[in-house]
């Protein structure tokens, strides 16, 4: 039998439903209660983690960490911390260089590991607005939590 | 100066509208012939009970029977009733083909078909909706004469003609005007221009539509634009509207109204354009621009209208581009800086935080392909705000553009552009100054 050349490569690729399922995993483990799928303003938050009054939006993507940044863009409006989990190979540069600037966190799902780790921890976002968070905090109090 | 402001008929949901802000607010309604034929008791009463002086134009639509038959059919793929009904109306050559084929110019070469569709197509904007209000209870309780219940104008049956097909289809739409110039003779008689972007870009297409339409002795002009989006139009595209306008409105002796028209050419007809245009059609949800074959919609989404740009923005946007610039800080910003139309003031109120009622949403379960989402759809009443913010706003821009100096109206599309670049980026308001240098050039 042909030996794989690398770890990365023996690791296996996962689908974005599985790397959703391993971050709210991963959330919880940390003490975040988790939602998925929360309508915002005619967008989706992929996951929404809370722990006491704190609300973190997280967008997770395979690959596309500009589509990501985009629906961010919306998030800021709601979310006290704003994320992006990705599941590529490695962090691209255009992300932690964007992330850096928006204030943004960043997770990063190490296939060797099959787990999520922080690369960019984000910051308490000053974007937010207020009369818009109270709105969509009683749309987000009728989404169950996962799992 | 005055700019003729004319809605567009689309649903009888709609009603309401043409008599908002005010029931003298706007000129007159322009119904599509389908409609016509298919709703002509409801579109009676519509005119005669909502709107301030029943006047409107009925468009044929005699373009629809020339595309493929796909888009004049329902999902069972039999042609649509109120199609069927003006084809029934309009006799040969599209009762034959309408469902079955495309009609083409050749359809029209044979002894008298076209004088006899032509007559036909008259016949049925004349009388299709004034013989029912004639007859109707209400007008026993108005002070309208038959004069006053016939349309403002008839419009000679027309053709959607592309740079490929503008020699074909002129040539059967000039005799259609020439046919319709002898019939029409107590009424005023529109000719109706619909062309690509590529015709009206073009100087040499332009000339040929020009000296095809002039020589008659129209009383003025539909212009419709396939798909014209003012806010991501050329300079070649916008010019070239501004001078077909210019051109068949013969110094300002004819009228001539954009059938899809957005501030650009509510400005055209203005002061700034040096009334280019006598008219502006758009309808009560937007419809600014229109592709002449019809496309489907998408999910509906809140949008706002944001008047120092002159563009319906997702809520979301809206929020965030005021957000960023403060705007949503007091109801004083707001009032100040975003809209102080009696909408606004009426849902902001004194908390501005009542912002969020334009992007008041119901959620709901939708089945995709990777699973159920949930999607956020706009209440009734949040698509009654921003609509009514929207009028409210269209209502102040047409007497604007017909009132204010130029410089006034130049330095609003200055303010718009430097006022929202920082937070929503040139490509978003580029179009102010575009406009601006087009109409100033011309």
């Amino acid at each position: 039998m042909k030996k794989p050349p690398n770890n990365e490569t023996c690791s296996q690729a996962v689908s974005e439903s599985e790397l959703v399922r391993l971050l709210t995993q991963m959330l919880r483990d940390e003490g975040y209660r988790v939602r998925l799928e929360v309508s915002n303003m005619g967008q989706s938050v992929d996951l929404v983690a809370t722990q006491g009054r704190w609300v973190t939006a997280i967008e997770a993507k395979l690959s596309d960490w500009r589509r990501a940044l985009v629906q961010c863009r919306t998030h800021e409006s709601v979310a006290d911390y704003v994320c992006v989990a990705i599941g590529s190979l490695s962090v691209p540069s255009g992300l932690f260089k964007a992330a850096h600037e928006l204030g943004y966190g960043v997770l990063h799902f190490k296939r060797t590991e099959a787990k999520f780790k922080w690369e960019v921890r984000p910051r308490l976002n000053s974007k937010l607005w207020k009369p818009q968070r109270r709105y969509w905090s009683r749309a987000l109090r009728r989404v169950p939590y996962a799992y | 100066m005055h700019i003729d402001h004319w809605m567009m008929f689309g649903t009888f949901a709609e009603q309401d509208h043409f008599a908002y802000p005010s029931k003298d607010a706007y000129r007159g309604v322009v119904i599509n012939a389908n409609m016509a034929a298919h709703a002509s008791e409801g579109l009676a009463a519509f005119l005669l009970e909502k709107t301030a002086n029943h006047t409107y134009i009925i468009d044929p639509l005699t373009h629809s029977f020339q595309h493929d038959p796909y888009y004049i059919s329902g999902k069972d793929r039999e042609l649509k009733s109120s199609i069927a009904a003006i084809a029934e109306s309009y006799g040969s050559p599209v009762r034959e083909t309408a469902g079955q084929r495309p009609i083409t110019p050749a359809d029209f070469k044979k002894g008298s078909v076209l004088e006899d569709f032509v007559t036909r197509c008259l016949t049925f904007q004349s009388s299709t909706l004034s013989q029912i209000m004639k007859e109707s209870d209400a007008i026993k309780y108005l002070e309208a004469t038959d004069q006053d219940l016939h349309p403002y104008a008839l419009v000679a049956p027309y053709f959607f003609m592309t740079e490929a097909t503008l020699d074909a289809w002129l040539e059967v739409a000039k005799r259609a005007a020439d046919v319709a110039r002898r019939t029409v003779k107590s009424s005023k008689l529109f000719i109706s221009v619909v062309i690509s972007r590529g015709v009206v870009a073009d100087r040499d297409h332009r000339k040929k539509l020009v000296d095809a339409f002039n020589p008659i002795e129209a009383d003025g002009f539909l212009i419709w634009v396939d798909d014209l989006n003012e806010h991501q139009a050329s300079s070649w595209e916008l010019t070239g509207l501004l001078e077909l306008a210019r051109a068949l409105r013969k110094d300002g002796r004819r009228e001539v109204i954009n059938l899809h028209g957005g501030y650009f050419s509510v400005l055209a007809a203005g002061v700034l354009g040096k009334s280019a245009m006598s008219g502006v059609t758009h309808g009560p949800e937007f419809g600014e621009f229109r592709s002449v074959v019809p496309v489907g919609g998408g999910i509906p989404i809140a949008r706002y209208y944001v008047p120092a740009i002159h563009s319906r923005i997702r809520y979301r946007d809206a929020l965030r581009f005021f957000n960023r610039k403060g705007w949503l800080g007091s109801t004083k910003a707001f009032f100040q800086n975003v809209c102080d139309c009696s909408e606004c003031k009426q849902t902001v109120g004194g908390d501005v935080g009542n912002f969020v009622k334009f992007g008041d949403s119901e959620t709901k379960d939708v089945r995709r392909a990777g699973g159920v989402v949930r999607i956020d759809f706009p209440k009734t009443e949040t698509k009654l705000r921003c609509l009514r913010h929207y009028l409210q706003r269209k209502f102040l821009e047409y007497r604007f553009a017909a009132t204010a100096s130029e410089k006034q109206i130049v330095d609003d599309l200055e303010l718009g552009r430097t006022e929202l670049e920082e937070v929503m980026g040139l490509d978003a308001v580029a179009h102010l100054a575009l406009w601006k240098k087009t109409l100033l050039k011309s």
